[in-house]
């Protein structure tokens, strides 16, 4: 399986900073590094850092203000040498040219380690930091979204394979034949091309997207590569993956193996149940309820603030945000027959996300169930607080993943593709695709 | 007190070398996207106490542009890489006001500074290049007037979005559950002729308050600029007293925009070729023209002239051209230059190949030293931007032969005395400007 860490650096848990054993900060490099260093030595696939183009009083501690992404990949670059290094970015608050250089760069500083997290922007209140009248609504997000990427990767083809010849005593520095005009005429972008950078070192980065409307779902199936999802039940979880998967192969031809479901766990781990049950206590006594009501209303797409907290979840119009978190949330508050208080409570520790709370066991057991039942390709860890939550999970829960032969123990490749085991793309300019393994192998011999 | 004054210098780092042909040298390492030649000429700039490294960007390619430019990494990407990987030297680069959005480049400057403790510098560019329009879907690029009205309105919301967290206002108080002291968080709420921006930006104040401002306009509207937000001015001067006078008119408009002229720091570009004898240098000069692409020569000088040359005959003089509407510094400059010496357009071309337009300094290094003492000492620059020919060669010469010379006649820092980029180039701390209004 494969596994992702979201590095929310001040935790998945509003509250999880609070915890004396915490050390808290987006902004904290320090930290940040050392996660990401035991992630490494865990031989994770990747971590992930989340993003979004606003903040306010009251937002959640890790968001409220955080190092940019972009700008973190490249620092990290130079302290790993193997594990994935993802990222969000917005295709409604970017220019295509920009985030392909900037993407393409990282692809080139990590030698191949780069994922983008492709968000349409879900929160409103960033049109207002764009000088937007206002953001544009759901189907147009994601039809600007289609048009991003079809330029991105456009830019990243600029430049063929081998096209810088750098041959000193003729004086050729690069192969022009091999240069390619994207000259992209469309709807919302017109980008000439080429790009100032030459292809990156996975063809294009790893692409990674999280929809979970009829529209995420189909563009979710049309690019990414790894899709995050937010799942509860794990019957639910194995419809959505065959889903996507049907999706991916019927309409857009595509070897569904190559793309990963990973839905979203938040784990609490410890030596026994009791335990572990113990600290989520510890940890939910802390959360600020407003801080949870907050992320709740984000994740239901309607302000809850006037609903009563001891009356049941009202029936709320569909969202238009994070559509993903407010399905998954409406049916577990409607299965569990949830008060608004309980589902926010609910909240306040996983962010809506899968809550594993048990011993190494239990969890390892959880996990292999949804993997071997087609519920999950791999997952994407929220730990409520940092390092302990994560440390938790990299010493006692991953040993046993490996020991029954669910999870490397080693990287065999240096491309976070090579971990992901997806093919590197290539330039559309070959007549024949052929493999990169052919390709190493042709090379050999 | 008496402080030495020292001057600054900078590398400006274009990968295949400044001299068009500058990567065809045997000894040359070359390539704009070359992650550990930039990561070693970095640390020597370092281990040699150069105030900082500068990186230079555009927002367009094509198969005839200087190899430099051709390819690259990202600036941005590049400096948050070399932040980690250099402790105390100065990151700059080069980012556009006209294709770029002020929340996202105020955030990506603030977290490199975070990066860095304290190292960024942004150069503000109105984005010279007309072909960089085509790869943001507009139809023309906006006119020279237009861009710079664009870049002083984009700099004034992205320090109001550095300034929307105060110092200190990210408390972390686990007893009471306080994250954030919000009343030490302010909105921007801009609405101007060309941005709406809310803010608040969503990551603390820089630690140098502000990343440092460079620009390098040198039109009647790019001097106001400069004077009115520049702490670094790179300049284009080939001669010393056309030099004196424009920093002399450079430091009276800072006064008249109410700030202290020794804040502003006027660094010129230079391309040092050294040699152990001047007659060597000059060898090496040639050995270099004779590498150069004409046409990538001649697309360099087109560029700062703003008119394409291709259909001009080379043996003729260089033609009379109507003002330039992009690199207007260079375009006077090398109209001078060549009107003074008499150059025919092949000469200019071959002198623009090696330097870019900048002035170049070619010699022993004692002769590079005194070009350099005698340019500081005279006031017509605070220090220099050095930008060697090639390689690593022609910068480890610099390094080794002519910085010593500078420090031994006390022209230059041994040691650095402070972390921050500011500390090095003895510039304040912008207070925050709700601290500033209680002080006063």
């Amino acid at each position: 399986m494969h596994l992702g860490v979201l590095l929310l650096a001040a935790g998945n848990m509003v509250s999880g900073w609070r915890l004396p054993e915490a050390e808290a900060g987006s902004q904290n490099l320090l930290l940040i590094k050392k996660v990401t260093d035991k992630a490494e030595e865990t031989k994770f696939d990747f971590v992930f850092f989340a993003d979004g183009l606003n903040s306010f009083a009251g937002m959640h501690p890790s968001m409220v203000v955080r190092l940019e992404p972009l700008t973190l990949l490249g620092a990290l670059a130079m302290t790993t040498t193997h594990i994935g290094l993802a990222a969000t970015a917005s295709t409604t608050y970017t220019e295509p040219y920009n985030l392909a250089r900037m993407l393409a760069s990282l692809d080139h500083l990590t030698g191949g380690r780069i994922a983008w997290n492709v968000v349409t922007g879900a929160f409103a209140e960033a049109a207002e930091n764009f000088g937007a009248a206002k953001h544009p609504p759901h189907e147009e997000r994601y039809a600007i979204a289609q048009e991003f990427i079809a330029v991105a990767k456009g830019l990243w083809d600029s430049w063929e394979e081998e096209s810088l010849v750098m041959d000193k005593a003729s004086g050729k520095f690069i192969d022009a034949a091999k240069l390619h005009v994207l000259d992209h005429k469309g709807k919302f972008f017109n980008v000439k091309g080429p790009l100032n950078i030459t292809r990156p070192p996975q063809g294009y980065p790893v692409l990674m997207q999280a929809g979970a409307s009829d529209a995420g779902i189909n563009f979710a199936a049309s690019i990414a590569d790894v899709v995050f999802t937010v799942q509860q039940n794990k019957d639910t979880a194995i419809a959505f993956a065959n889903r996507l998967k049907a999706v991916a192969e019927r309409q857009y031809l595509r070897n569904p193996r190559h793309l990963k479901v990973m839905p979203g766990i938040c784990t609490v781990v410890g030596s026994t149940e009791a335990k572990a049950k113990a600290k989520l206590a510890e940890i939910g006594s802390l959360t600020d309820p407003d801080y949870a009501l907050k992320a709740l209303s984000e994740r239901m797409g309607t302000d809850l603030s006037s609903y009563p907290l001891d009356g049941p979840v009202p029936e709320l119009p569909p969202s238009t945000i994070m559509q993903g978190h407010a399905i998954t949330l409406a049916e577990t508050a409607r299965r569990r027959n949830m008060t608004l208080r309980e589902l926010r409570d609910f909240v306040g520790v996983s962010m809506g996300h899968k809550l594993m709370c048990g011993t190494p066991e239990q969890i390892a057991d959880e996990m292999e169930e949804w993997f071997r039942d087609g519920a999950a390709d791999g997952f994407n860890l929220l730990p409520p607080y940092f390092p302990g939550a994560f440390d938790d999970f990299a010493d006692h829960v991953v040993p046993l993943l490996q020991k029954r032969g669910l999870f490397r123990t080693e990287y065999n490749g240096r491309t976070l593709r090579d971990h992901l085991g997806i093919p590197r793309p290539d330039h559309p300019a070959k007549e024949r695709p052929i493999s990169s393994d052919r390709l190493r192998q042709a090379s050999m011999t | 007190m008496s402080e030495p004054r020292h001057m600054h210098l900078g590398l400006f780092i274009l990968g295949t070398g400044h001299h068009v042909a500058g990567w065809r040298l045997q000894e040359a390492e070359a390539g704009a996207e070359n992650w550990p030649l930039i990561e070693r000429i970095a640390k020597t700039a370092e281990r040699a106490k150069f105030d900082l490294v500068f990186f230079a960007d555009a927002l367009n390619t094509g198969p005839n542009v200087h190899p430099s430019v051709m390819v690259r990494l990202e600036p941005l990407t590049l400096l948050a890489a070399l932040a980690v990987r250099t402790t105390h030297i100065g990151l700059a680069a080069t980012a556009s006001t006209t294709y770029s959005d002020p929340y996202n480049l105020a955030r990506a400057f603030a977290s490199i500074d975070h990066l860095s403790g304290g190292r960024a510098a942004w150069n503000v560019v109105a984005g010279a290049f007309s072909e960089a329009a085509a790869n943001f879907g507009h139809a023309s690029h906006p006119p020279h007037d237009v861009r710079y009205a664009i870049a002083a309105e984009f700099v004034n919301v992205v320090k109001g979005l550095w300034d929307s967290w105060e110092d200190g206002a990210i408390v972390m108080d686990r007893a009471t559950g306080q994250f954030a002291d919000t009343s030490k968080m302010r909105e921007l709420n801009h609405k101007g002729k060309y941005f709406s921006v809310k803010g608040p930006l969503n990551i603390s104040r820089p630690p140098q308050g502000y990343p440092v401002i460079i620009q390098a306009g040198a039109s009647e509207t790019g001097r106001d600029l400069a004077a009115s937000i520049a702490e670094i001015v790179f300049a284009v001067q080939q001669d010393l007293e056309i030099a004196k006078n424009a920093a002399a008119d450079l430091r009276t408009r800072v006064v008249k925009f109410g700030r202290d002229p020794r804040h502003m720091k006027i660094m010129p570009g230079v391309c040092p070729i050294i040699g152990s004898s001047e007659a060597d240098a000059k060898v090496k000069l040639r050995a270099l023209g004779e590498f150069s692409d004409p046409v990538a020569a001649l697309k360099v000088l087109s560029e700062r002239l703003g008119h394409d040359l291709s259909s001009y005959p080379l043996e003729g003089p260089v033609p009379e051209l109507p003002q330039s509407a992009i690199m207007q510094g260079h375009a006077v400059t090398l109209s001078a230059l060549a009107r003074k010496h008499k150059m025919t357009l092949r000469e200019l071309r071959d002198y623009a190949a090696s330097a870019m337009g900048h002035r170049l300094l070619i010699g022993t290094p004692e002769q590079v030293a005194d070009g350099l003492e005698e340019w500081f000492l005279a006031g017509a620059a605070d220090g220099f931007n050095i930008m060697p020919p090639w390689f690593p060669g022609a910068f480890d010469d610099f390094v080794e032969q002519v910085v010593p010379i500078l420090q031994k006649r006390g022209l230059f820092r041994t040691e650095y005395t402070g972390r921050t980029l500011r500390d090095h180039l003895g510039l304040p701390r912008p207070a925050h400007p709700r601290v500033a209004t209680n002080v006063v």
